[in-house]
């Protein structure tokens, strides 16, 4: 790739999420609502419990761990786990990112305001090949879970072994790392997976990943750095945003916790869709600059039809 | 025996972000020595009737972790009638899958034991008497029978009777020389091995206690302690020389010996136990204490990685000595020794003997987690409820463990918060004494205080009730007879008995003594029954008293008189005469006491304003009430404690989802 080219991906990708900032702003709001209606009923069974009684001001003043505790422990909780809730709730945006990548993809492809039609035709044109995507990465996960299986024995075997409780804590730490690293991997793997499909109309998954792999080994360095960079960002203002959450706010200030946390989440969202960005406009920096691709030349594919049409 | 850690690192887990790994820096020191020997340590006049004087000579086997000893009991008999059978508890036959404890561990799950773990036989450890002489009647090694006294479990070997040809008369000696040799476990239920860490507690043949006119001697439960009488112990242990040794007991002497191994003599004197460490690990930490009856040496026995711990149990361990000193009474002993079991041992830890006490702590344990304070002060309280007044752990474990849990509660307090002694953050805490309200009312309702321990319907039970409700049981009591008085009469129970073994009656006979109230019908309820007390506001509400003339063709005035409804319910079967504060919208208020011996009771107040909330209980100061949350009732709700749970859910859920998008 053009070395030259290198440093725009990141700013450049940061520009398209600003430029195209509706598609964060929905991606917000349907994450805000789906975990909204994921609470309610525990948030219906708790009022009657907590609006009317002046033992919930424990909560308020502070955060009194016991209060919590006594709600949870009492025969007819409210405090009744939503884990089961919670998670199809999350299945549920999970599917709909999965359907709105096409769309999100596309607009940073091709970097032209669609149309709303357009946006849900390239959703719907991809959604499809991503689910069959998406299978390809449930099987990616076997090996990483085999090595994680691997790593539990050893880690027992040190921790009994070992008469400092750090051997292990090390070895945990080291391997946490390594899984960590091989997840970024396989997450950037199928990132740009999905992009070929978006930018080259790739019908076939398994040749789009084959191709992304090929991308992937002669330009790792770049991309992985072109994706850590952002995540560091990420990480950072979220513990930022935590730190202050936690040792800053008045226990009193419910709104300004609930706009802190939703501040958090904002970038957390913005930083994933830098990253998405990026790798698009990384995919077209590379294919403008004409370099050859390593192992796998393109078959001539025709133009995205949804965009196409919309740009045109 | 500590139980709450289960809670503990609930609470640390939900907190564990705010706080990085720590790292160890304290250098070993080169003499590896746990206690200097102790020249000033002779015989004193005694604190307690000696009924029995051990000696034993034991050397541990570090490459087969097994122990071979020999044992000479002298046994007074001092039961007021000849005594010719003699049963001794042998608790290491314990660790055995066919055991009574192993079964009863299988049926529910104990301290890190799980109903549906697999055997393993790492766990399996026994004690073998291998020659039992009684001087003057000889060889009785054939004599000897195993007993099982609670449940005829035949495979359970933990207690053994021996009869002598004659018997021994009342006042006279009896000398019982033993050969034992003990198979110590992988570290499980306070005692055994991990690495090359030991901790040795119920380790030799123990003689049972005349108690209420009959010997005492209960088998080894999953879900029960001990139970010894006092006297001396003179133990000499033989290990190898690189190995630091703590023991529950002053050191006299410690020689090395020509074949690697060295040899200390102890010397303890009014105990009824005698425990022992030994680790190559430890890093010793001496401090001292100074209090009404004397100096203390401060022992602490800190393993690898944990010596961030250290200054915090020393702390905690001076804060509560000082405590118990100005409280309940002096500690009559010239040391203690505070052992923390290395990682992977944890099952060793939070134990109490005589003297010597077993800790708990981590690596990466948070300041905000007072988990090894707690321990500590848990664990050193035993030295007075059991070391000192020495009650019947097996029949009466409340009188312990509960009376324990609610001293922890007041001087856990006292030294490092109300509100923050057990959880301290910026933006979290937690206390002690709502802590064992917790764990009572988690399970309420299945068995009373007084019942056997190993009775209990489930482990959860025992531990609930015993200490929990025991603890809350107390810390409600204290309301209804002054916290002065409640102090009082421990300090009078602890004066009475101590060196001795009162029993459950003997504790709230000196209740009544000191607050000079007859407290049956409570301690009919609290202590014996299984009554649930809980109350609840029903009803609180304002209606106009002429409501039949409509808004609109009123005039404003100031006038308007409103009568207000209070209904107060008494939910549970528990009688507890409550008080009630009922505050109207002009900041007038209104107090009631109410004997809560009917189902209801309906107060009616015609006054020109309307009523804003009512709360049973204001100070909430009954701990027992199973309920707070439904103590008050007020009229316009507060829905910042919904908004705020509501806040930390929608985020929790909304990360969910996110990593769920991530990984597809």
């Amino acid at each position: 790739m053009p070395s030259a080219a290198r440093p725009k991906t990141f700013a450049g990708g940061a520009g398209l999420v600003w430029r195209w900032q509706r598609i964060l702003c929905w991606i917000f709001i349907v994450n805000l609502v789906l975990a909204h209606f994921a609470v309610r009923g525990l948030v219906d069974r708790v009022t009657p419990a907590l609006a009317h009684s002046l033992a919930s001001q424990r909560l308020v003043s502070g955060f009194d761990l016991n209060a919590i505790m006594e709600l949870s422990v009492q025969p007819d909780s409210p405090l009744e786990a939503p884990g089961p809730v919670v998670f199809h709730y999350s299945v549920i945006f999970a599917i709909f990112m999965i359907f709105s990548t096409g769309g999100i993809l596309a607009t940073y492809v091709f970097d032209t305001k669609p149309t709303t039609t357009a946006f849900f035709e390239a959703c719907g044109h991809h959604f499809w090949r991503f689910i069959r995507l998406l299978v390809y990465m449930a099987l990616s996960f076997i090996p990483i879970g085999i090595l994680v299986a691997i790593c539990s024995p050893i880690y027992n075997s040190i921790d009994a072994k070992s008469n400092s409780p750090y051997s292990a804590a090390y070895f945990s730490g080291a391997a946490s790392l390594i899984v960590l690293l091989l997840l970024i991997v396989l997450r950037l793997w199928f990132d740009m997976a999905q992009i070929i499909a978006v930018a080259d109309d790739e019908t076939r998954m398994h040749r789009a990943l084959r191709r992304a792999a090929s991308l992937l080994r002669h330009n790792f360095g770049s991309l992985l750095w072109l994706y850590l960079r952002i995540s560091l960002l990420a990480w950072i203002f979220c513990g930022l945003g935590l730190y202050l959450w936690v040792y800053h706010l008045s226990p009193f200030s419910t709104t300004i916790a609930f706009l802190l946390t939703q501040l958090v989440l904002i970038f957390w969202i913005a930083t994933r869709l830098w990253q998405r960005a990026s790798e698009a406009l990384w995919y077209r920096q590379y294919q403008a600059a004409g370099v050859p691709e390593p192992t796998y030349s393109p078959s001539p594919t025709p133009a995205p039809v949804p965009y196409s049409t919309a740009m045109n | 025996m500590f139980r709450g850690w289960s809670t503990v690192l609930f609470a640390g887990a939900l907190l564990l972000f705010a706080r990085g790994m720590v790292s160890e820096s304290a250098p070993k020191p080169p003499n590896a020595q746990a206690l200097t020997p102790a020249p000033s340590a002779t015989l004193n006049a005694p604190l307690s009737t000696r009924v029995v004087a051990y000696t034993i000579d034991a050397k541990l086997n570090t490459n087969s972790h097994s122990i071979d000893a020999t044992e000479t009991l002298v046994y007074k008999n001092l039961t007021g009638q000849p005594q010719q059978s003699f049963p001794f508890h042998l608790y290491l036959n314990a660790f055995q899958p066919q055991s009574t404890l192993m079964t009863e561990v299988r049926m529910g799950g104990v301290r890190g034991v799980g109903s549906d773990s697999s055997w393993n036989e790492k766990n399996r450890s026994s004690i073998t008497v291998a020659k039992l002489e009684v001087d003057g009647a000889g060889d009785l090694t054939d004599k000897m029978q195993f007993i099982q006294p609670d449940d005829h479990n035949t495979n359970d070997h933990t207690v053994f009777q021996v009869t002598l040809p004659k018997p021994v008369a009342p006042g006279a000696s009896v000398e019982f020389h033993m050969t034992f040799h003990d198979e110590l476990p992988e570290v499980l239920y306070r005692t055994g091995y991990k690495r090359d860490f030991y901790m040795i507690g119920q380790w030799f043949p123990k003689v049972g206690v005349w108690w209420k006119n009959a010997w005492n001697c209960h088998q080894f439960h999953a879900d029960s302690e001990f139970f010894a009488d006092f006297g001396t112990f003179d133990v000499n242990l033989t290990v190898p020389q690189d190995e630091t040794l703590g023991a529950a007991g002053d050191l006299l002497s410690s020689v090395n010996n020509p074949d690697g191994t060295k040899t200390a003599k102890f010397h303890s004197e009014d105990v009824h136990d005698f425990s022992w460490t030994a680790s190559p690990d430890y890093t010793v930490v001496e401090d001292s204490w100074t209090g009404s009856a004397g100096p203390v040496k401060i022992h602490v026995l800190m393993s690898p990685g944990n010596m961030k711990s250290a200054p915090r149990y020393v702390q905690a361990l001076k804060g509560t000595l000082a405590w118990y000193d100005r409280n309940i009474g002096p500690y009559p002993y010239d040391r203690v020794t505070v052992i923390d079991p290395p990682h992977g041992a944890e099952n060793a830890g939070g134990m109490e003997y005589p003297t010597l006490i077993t800790a708990g702590t981590t690596w990466y344990m948070p300041k905000g987690v007072l988990a090894p304070e707690d321990v500590v002060n848990h664990e050193f309280g035993h030295q007075y409820w059991y070391g000192m007044v020495a009650t019947n752990e097996f029949e009466e474990a409340w009188l312990d463990e509960g009376i324990n849990s609610y001293v922890e509660a007041k001087s856990m307090a006292a030294i490092y918060g109300e509100n923050t002694s057990i959880i301290n953050f910026p933006f979290a805490t937690a206390s002690e004494a709502q802590l064992l309200r917790i764990e009572y009312i988690s399970l309420p309702d299945t068995d009373p205080i007084t019942r056997f321990s190993w009775k209990f319907i489930s482990d959860n039970a025992y531990g609930g009730v015993t200490y929990g409700k025991t603890g809350t049981v107390l810390l409600t009591l204290e309301k209804v007879i002054g916290e002065k008085t409640m102090l009082a009469a421990l300090h009078e129970y602890f004066l009475r008995y101590r060196f001795k073994h009162p029993t459950g009656e003997d504790f709230l006979r000196t209740i009544e003594d000191v607050s000079h109230q007859d407290l049956k019908w409570y301690f009919d309820q609290a202590v014996y029954g299984t009554n649930i007390l809980d109350y609840d506001i029903w009803d609180a509400h304002s209606d106009r008293l002429n409501w039949w003339e409509k808004e609109a063709s009123r005039k404003k005035t100031n006038d308007e008189i409103y009568r207000t409804y209070v209904t107060v319910h008494r939910k549970g079967d528990f009688v507890f005469p409550v008080d009630l504060l009922v505050k109207f919208e002009d900041g007038s208020t209104a107090t009631e006491h109410w004997d809560g011996r009917d189902r209801w009771v309906r107060y009616t107040y015609d006054r020109k304003t309307k009523v804003a909330s009512a709360q049973i209980d204001p100070g909430n100061q009954v701990l027992l009430d199973r309920n707070f949350f439904n103590n008050s009732y007020v009229v316009d709700g507060d829905n910042r404690p919904v908004h705020k749970l509501e806040n930390m859910w929608v985020f929790a859920s909304e990360w969910i989802s996110q990593f769920l998008a991530w990984v597809s």
